[in-house]
């Protein structure tokens, strides 16, 4: 058959473009793994609030204790229901592996049956206030779902709360503070990633093989620069934080060194991927879609660990991961992460050293003939 | 039977010899400071030795076992056409690409050189403009100078500008140049830092010919004042107003290296007689045993006769006129495509 002028103008299109990103193929990769990252997103948002684990204390020990607990976690599909003797609970929740520890008090199915008021008094780690909520309200459909399936006419259930930390924190709060995490890796990401990109795609990077000076110490002055200009954008959205959402810092200095540590590792990491992509264009878009990822699992909407183990272990590869426990503790006093503040530090030391490192090899590799 | 140009014996074949470049035009002054540079590197007047150098770029290779010396303060061209591994010689010379046999010394020293001192001697244009054009023509100046680390910037920017009559467009952004003075701006961020060596990639490539011989000028008037330059480029003419030795590579190896002149001579004159591809045939035979006739090719339009300078032309189109019905003519100086014709040694086999 005979193929129109129209048809092989489109195939030829077609095979063109397609030889090209046979020829890139790490952009493909990158751009394959911004694809995963929305699946990440949508799945992790899917997550919040939800199956948060928590820790069940039966004291009560009868029938009616343990099938409360079953429909707890059946009906709301809040609770991710672990059963604990009260010590091995209240461990758990100073630690991070449990969000609550509900208890179901002695003669509990005694007073079901007789139909008179229960008290259910739950601890939660009170992170922010999104959590506690979700906690607490888990509580009445959980009570009318045991009564029905009891055919009980009517029970009483009343929830006493005990908060983990001595003062509540906004939703948003937290929020916004986990976002100058992000807005750090997209600044000096972006801005990294331009400054070495432009190098390859202009052609001048071949003259700065050609001068003395290493070529790999005027890149360097450049991501100074860019990191400078990033540090400055970041400073301006603590400062909203600050102003504009009413949020002090309780720890200036470790916000602020956890700001810069976080322009340091991802103008590095920015770096690193401008090398690899070479072109200036796609890089924004990258670099934003590759930062949800970091973002996302980190504990920015709430504790990673409360999405479960696996996310949680996965999260531990993010620096967003400890930048996000070192500001939160920063700015709310909040200890998200079971790791202490040193760790924390320590492992986004050990981020930046690695991340400079790489991009120094990678540039070298590119660079020096 | 035709008469064949005979190849330069001593630049033909590198395998290993060192050829010997003797320039048959004239030399330009050597300042003293120079004069002293030269003789303490070692190398007497010669500036740039390459030994049966063979370099890849990609998979291709690029270089054959080229060998060619460049003498001090003189214009060394290097003649090709596209692809012919110019590029990649004059790369070989500036240190960016590694050749995977032969020696390379440069100003003395042998590469790959250990330290960033031999960098400072040497200026490099290379065929990509390759400036940001986001800055002015003093900030592209500015970083150059920072690279590497002039003493004072400001007045070697303003002396470089001046020499290369771009100082009124000192504060204007790259972005908004013309093509030919993008290539004067790369000239003078290689002249910055006053190299012996200069090496420039098509100097004029893409540019206009005003701007060509303003570059033509600066080039000359380096020359004048004993910087040695090596020059790529696709133009014969070029070559010939410019340089005093001309290295010609062609398919990575190299074809010839002597004066301009002498290859322009090698070629000789071109007659283009304008007929009918079957009258063309008819009277190729007729041609070729005219008296100056070196060669007789069938064109599209016609026959092209390659002759000896000393040919006599009218004598030729006389001859040709009575046994063939002709449209037109002309005579003109043999291209670089003709050029190759007499010096590719395998078609000087064939021809």
């Amino acid at each position: 058959m005979k193929m129109t002028p129209t048809l092989t103008a489109l195939g030829g299109g077609f095979r063109a473009e397609f030889q090209q990103l046979r020829r890139s193929r790490l952009l493909v990769v990158l751009t394959i793994a911004e694809a995963v990252t929305f699946l990440m997103l949508v799945s992790i948002f899917g997550l919040t609030g939800s199956h948060v684990p928590t820790a069940v204390v039966d004291r009560d020990g009868g029938k009616l204790a343990r099938q409360w607990a079953q429909v707890m976690s059946a009906t709301y599909q809040t609770y991710g229901v672990r059963y604990m003797d009260a010590s091995s609970a209240e461990k758990a929740l100073n630690l991070g592996d449990v969000a609550a520890v509900l208890y179901i008090p002695d003669g509990f199915s005694q007073h079901m049956a007789h139909h008179s008021m229960i008290r259910i008094h739950f601890r939660v780690d009170n992170v922010n206030a999104d959590l506690t909520n979700e906690v607490e309200l888990g509580i009445p459909p959980a009570a009318r779902a045991f009564a029905v399936a009891n055919h009980f006419p009517g029970i009483r259930v009343v929830s006493a709360e005990t908060d983990l930390v001595p003062h509540e924190v906004g939703f948003i709060p937290y929020l916004v503070v986990s976002a100058l995490a992000l807005a750090a890796f997209v600044v000096a990401g972006t801005l990294a990633a331009s400054a070495v990109a432009r190098e390859f795609e202009t052609g001048t990077l071949a003259y700065l093989k050609l001068s003395p000076a290493h070529p790999l110490i005027p890149l360097a002055g450049r991501l100074l620069a860019t990191g400078a200009v990033s540090a400055a954008a970041v400073s301006v959205s603590a400062l909203l934080v600050v102003v504009g959402y009413g949020v002090e810092p309780v720890h200036p200095a470790a916000t602020a060194v956890g700001l810069l540590l976080c322009v340091v590792i991802f103008s590095c990491i920015g770096a690193g991927i401008g090398t690899v992509v070479q072109r200036a264009l796609p890089l924004s878009a990258l670099i934003f879609g590759l930062a949800l990822t970091f973002y996302l699992d980190s504990g920015s909407l709430e504790p990673a660990r409360f999405y479960g183990n696996r996310l949680w272990v996965i999260g531990h590869t993010s620096p967003a991961y400890y930048a996000v426990g070192i500001l939160q503790y920063g700015v709310h006093g909040l200890r998200v992460t079971p790791e202490t503040i040193p760790v924390s530090f320590a492992a986004l030391i050990c981020w930046a050293l690695l991340a400079a490192g790489a991009a120094w090899l990678g540039l070298r590799r590119a660079v020096v003939t | 039977m035709t008469e064949q140009a005979e190849l330069p014996g001593d630049a033909a074949q590198a395998g290993g010899v060192m050829p010997t470049a003797e320039p048959k035009s004239g030399t330009a002054e050597l300042d003293g400071e120079r004069r002293r540079r030269h003789a303490s590197s070692g190398t007497a007047s010669s500036v740039v030795r390459l030994a049966g150098i063979s370099c890849r770029r990609g998979r291709r290779q690029a270089l054959h076992r080229v060998s060619l010396e460049v003498q001090s303060a003189r214009v060394t061209g290097v003649l090709g056409l596209n692809g012919a591994g110019k590029s990649t010689l004059l790369g070989v010379v500036a240190g960016l690409y590694r050749p995977f046999e032969g020696t390379v010394w440069v100003l003395g020293e042998r590469l790959p050189s250990r330290g960033p001192e031999l960098r400072r001697r040497i200026g490099v244009v290379l065929q990509e403009t390759a400036l940001y054009e986001d800055l002015t023509v003093t900030e592209n100046l500015r970083l150059t100078a920072a690279l590497y680390s002039l003493a004072r910037p400001a007045r070697r920017i303003t002396e470089v500008l001046e020499l290369i009559d771009l100082a009124e467009r000192a504060g204007d952004m790259v972005a908004s140049l013309s093509g030919g003075m993008r290539r004067r701006v790369t000239l003078a961020r290689a002249l910055l830092h006053q190299p012996e060596l200069l090496i420039i990639d098509e100097p004029t490539l893409g540019i206009d010919a005003e701007a060509r011989h303003a570059i033509w000028e600066h080039i000359r008037l380096l020359r004048a004042r004993g910087t040695t330059v090596i020059a790529a480029s696709n133009y014969l003419d070029e070559v010939q107003a410019l340089c005093d030795t001309a290295a010609v590579l062609h398919e990575g190896r190299l074809v010839a290296n002597e004066t301009p002149a002498s290859l322009v001579a090698q070629a000789g004159q071109c007659l283009d007689l304008d007929c009918a591809a079957d009258a063309a045939a008819g009277i190729t035979d007729l041609v070729l045993n005219l008296p100056g006739v070196t060669r007789a090719e069938v064109s599209s339009g016609g026959l092209t006769v390659f002759l000896r300078e000393d040919a006599d032309t009218d004598e030729i189109v006389r001859e040709v006129l009575q046994r063939a019905h002709i449209t037109g003519f002309r005579v003109r100086a043999a291209d670089l495509a003709e050029v190759f014709g007499v010096l590719d040694p395998v078609r000087k086999e064939t021809a």
